[in-house]
């Protein structure tokens, strides 16, 4: 009796720590997409900027100290671009790290915008700061920073607007060190970015929806490692129990430690060559 | 036409050869049955041949690795793979052959079977050389995902070297199997695991040889599983394009890798067990202690492989302790066991020492020596220094050369046998002595130069050394230098080992009894029979 209850007991615990890792399960929005992936460790070029306080200077002046996020955006923008720069904006004011781990650059890609735009946009969203820059640059240097950096845009003469996507790429020393592509995800994935810039070792970002049948999961955010279903099919020292909802009794199937699939294959097909007994003295 | 034999479950027939055994037998059950199909011979001879060209290419490697070949340093990463996978592998099938060749006295395999295993080799070895020689595949001897399907060898050349795994892993699949099959036919599962002597039961005599290959074989199968396991999700990446996870990859490659080189050592321990009595003149029964620390094997074995994996920091931190554990925990029953059992059989016994019992001997010191270096590595703290460097070479190819000593020495003793000669007229003759201490000082010397590359931070897997690790050019030429002399003495060895089948060769000089052999001790056996 006192055996059986034990299992029991057994087995709810590690019922309750599996489903607390599954609960821990990494979040998906955290993942690197092929996108970003693409871009790591790009060179971007140094050309010269036009801020919004009428100075021009390199690009490059702008990542010597300290890493430098990059976004773009244009002006007269009637769909996401004021939304993301806001976002990005308490983001920034949540985090509290401008100025000391990073600095952050706005640079329009509208072909009608002017410096005054940039301060106008400056003004429009509170922003004042000089670590937060807005600019304009020569169509030509705006061009190979975009090439570099993969930014996608295009006119849409119906509208006179643009077709484009969101980006934010982290320059360190002129080479991309990390970039959010899309707007998914990206309250989750923020925080983790700017504790890579602060020289926090993340320890790795999940790939979403590309791998099948991992071990374990891991989630960046919280450190958390967590069971996953690749497990089954690799021998380990994970139990074997059933769960009836109903009931909701839990028993152990095997009473030891399941093996996994080459495990139990190979008990499988000892017990049943074996299964006969000797036929011969 | 089978030859019939009859065969009688005592301990004449379970320890057979030696010494007091015929006294002990109870009275004898007779059943006749056919013999199994001996192919010792032929693996004999494909191991000789692989084994040295497979050895010249690690020459080449330390030649090019001490900067003597620099036109040939495209060619490292290929024959790394081939010596890697080659040598892994036929160490296995030796392996495998010698303990099949162990139980053919107890237990009846089938002659189909052992036929289909030796076809299956040498198909499997085909396409490796293909995919290596001709596509110049060269991922490494554990083609670690997912190096295979990133490299710059063409893609078919990748697709046939996993063909080349499938069909060897299927065919050593179905070896396996058709050994524990025949392992059932004559006994039960408690019985062939030896559970018996943990109650307290010393009939019926099962021979240790027994249990161990009954542990291999359900321990190969799990690791045989596990690389069809991986193989399946490579092929599934190569068809679909979806990548599987990097970490359960690593992890079932070792469970495959890792298990399956550490059984091709019990398996020649077994044939170890099996005729090392014959050259002392007792017999080396199983018993509790045996039955304990071999059933231990069946778990430990599973888990060591973990020490792989320490420098992957996604792998929970628990399994890494596991790991460690289980490695450690890997040396006491089986080396443990195994070591202080041979040491306890040829202390103060009458024992013969020919080529085959000292090439066991050095066989187990070998792996002795080589195990110790193993679980250095396998401590954590150490390990973050030793890891991939080549400390890890050093370490086991000291033991898996000390399994290919084991391995040459049984099949000696199978040819003195097939030979019919009196094993108890025999000792190592003296140009036997110089061979194997050529040997000796070729294998120590080639393998020194790997430890103290591992000890001065010297990385495996580098085809040039550049100039903060020039020390490790001088190691690789003065490795190569000494690989030569190993290799020679060999190639000599095999020479004998070959011979040793011919009737009429007579081994070492009859000595009266107690008269000191070249290598020292009384051969007294004569005294025994
Ligand atoms: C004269 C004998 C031998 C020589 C000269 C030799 C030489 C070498 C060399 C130079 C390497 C590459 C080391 C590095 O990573 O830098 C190597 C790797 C290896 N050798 Fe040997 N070896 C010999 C015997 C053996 C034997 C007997 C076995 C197994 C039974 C073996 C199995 C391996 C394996 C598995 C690798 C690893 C390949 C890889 O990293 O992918 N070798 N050997």
């Amino acid at each position: 009796m006192r055996t059986t209850s034990g299992r029991r007991v057994g087995a709810a615990c590690v019922l309750a720590l599996l489903a607390a890792a599954a609960g821990a399960q990494a979040d998906p929005s955290v993942a690197v997409s092929r996108a970003e992936g693409r871009l790591l460790h790009r060179r971007v070029p140094d050309v010269p900027l036009h801020l919004a306080d009428g100075r021009t200077v390199p690009l490059s002046s702008l990542w010597q100290d300290k890493p430098l996020l990059v976004t773009f955006f244009y002006r007269n923008c009637h769909g996401i671009c004021s939304p993301f720069l806001a976002w990005i904006r308490n983001a920034v004011r949540e985090d509290d790290g401008l100025g000391r781990n990073y600095r952050i650059l706005a640079l329009s890609f509208g072909e009608q915008d002017t410096v005054a735009d940039m301060r106008s946009q400056g003004e429009a969203l509170g922003i004042d700061d000089p670590d937060w820059l807005f600019a304009i640059a020569d169509r030509e240097a705006l061009a190979r920073v975009i090439e570099a950096l993969e930014f996608w845009y295009r006119p849409d003469p119906a509208t006179g607007q643009y077709d484009h996507t969101a980006l934010l790429v982290a320059v360190e020393d002129g080479r991309v060190k990390r970039a959010l592509v899309g707007g998914a995800g990206f309250a989750e994935r923020f925080p983790v970015m700017a504790r890579e810039l602060r020289g926090e070792f993340i320890r790795s970002y999940a790939v979403p929806a590309q791998t099948a049948w991992r071990c374990f999961s891991f989630d960046p955010v919280t450190g958390r490692v967590s069971v996953d279903w690749g497990l089954l099919i690799l021998q380990t020292a994970w139990r074997c129990f059933s769960f009836d909802p109903v009931t909701g009794r839990v028993s152990v199937d095997w009473g030891l430690l399941i093996l996994g699939l080459p495990t139990l294959t190979a008990m499988t097909v000892t017990f049943g060559i074996f299964r006969r007994g000797p036929r011969r003295r | 036409m089978l030859e019939q034999t009859t065969v009688h479950t005592t301990h004449t027939n379970t320890y057979p050869d030696v010494v007091g055994a015929l006294e002990a037998a109870p009275e004898a059950r007779a059943t006749t049955m056919p013999a199994t199909l001996s192919t010792i011979r032929h693996w004999m001879v494909i191991s000789a041949a692989l084994f040295v060209i497979l050895a010249l290419l690690g020459i080449c490697m330390r030649l090019i690795q001490g900067d003597v070949l620099p036109g040939e340093q495209s060619w490292f990463y290929p024959l790394m793979t081939l010596h890697g996978d080659g040598m892994a592998g036929l160490w296995f099938v030796a392996a495998m052959a010698c303990a099949t060749e162990a139980l053919r006295k107890h237990v009846r395999a089938s002659n189909a079977v052992a036929v289909f295993a030796l076809a299956g080799t040498v198909v499997g070895v085909a396409l490796l050389l293909v995919s290596v020689l001709v596509g110049r595949f060269a991922a490494g001897w554990y083609f670690l995902y997912p190096l295979p399907l990133h490299g710059e060898w063409p893609a078919w050349s990748a697709v046939t070297f996993l063909l080349s795994l499938t069909v060897l892993g299927a065919t050593w699949l179905i070896w396996s199997l058709d050994m524990l099959r025949a392992v059932a036919e004559r006994y039960s599962l408690p019985h062939a695991l030896g559970w018996h002597y943990l109650r307290g039961e010393s009939e019926p005599a099962i021979p240790p040889a027994v249990i161990i290959v009954t542990v291999s074989m359900i321990v190969n199968v799990v690791a045989l599983v596990a690389g069809v396991v991986t193989l399946v999700l490579f092929y599934f990446q190569l068809l679909t394009g979806s990548p599987v996870d990097a970490l359960l990859m690593k992890n079932l490659t070792f469970l495959f890798g890792h298990t399956l080189v550490n059984l091709a050592m019990y398996l020649a321990l077994a044939a170890v067990y099996d005729a090392l009595p014959a050259y002392a003149g007792r017999p080396w029964k199983a018993n509790k202690i045996v039955a304990i620390s071999w059933n231990s094997v069946l778990l430990i074995v599973l888990l060591a492989y973990f020490h792989h994996l320490y420098m992957d920091f996604v792998q929970p931190g628990t399994l890494q302790y596991i790991g460690q554990i289980a490695s450690y925990a890997a040396s006491l029953p089986a080396a443990i066991v195994t070591i202080f059992g041979a040491l306890l059989l040829v202390y103060h016994a009458p024992m013969r020492w020919t080529l085959a019992s000292v090439l066991f001997f050095l066989g187990l010191m070998g792996w002795a020596i080589g195990g110790i270096g193993a679980v250095i590595d396998s401590t954590i703290v150490a390990n973050v220094r030793l890891h991939n460097t080549l400390w890890v070479p050093a370490h086991f190819h000291t033991y898996m050369l000390a399994g290919f000593a084991m391995i040459a020495g049984y099949f000696y003793h199978c040819g003195r046998r097939s030979a019919d000669v009196d094993l108890a007229a025999e000792s190592v003759g003296a140009y036997q002595a110089v061979i194997l201490n050529w040997l000796v000082a070729g294998a120590c010397g080639f393998l020194a130069m790997f430890y103290l590359g591992g000890a001065y931070s010297v990385p495996r897997r580098y085809a040039v050394y550049p100039v903060e690790l020039a020390h490790g050019t001088a190691y690789a030429l003065w490795a190569g230098a000494f690989a030569a002399v190993f290799l020679i003495a060999a190639v000599l060895c095999l020479i004998e080992v070959m011979a040793s089948w011919r009737k009429e060769a007579a081994v070492g000089e009859e000595r009266p009894a107690g008269h000191p052999t070249p290598i020292g001790a009384p051969a007294a056996a004569h005294a025994d029979h």
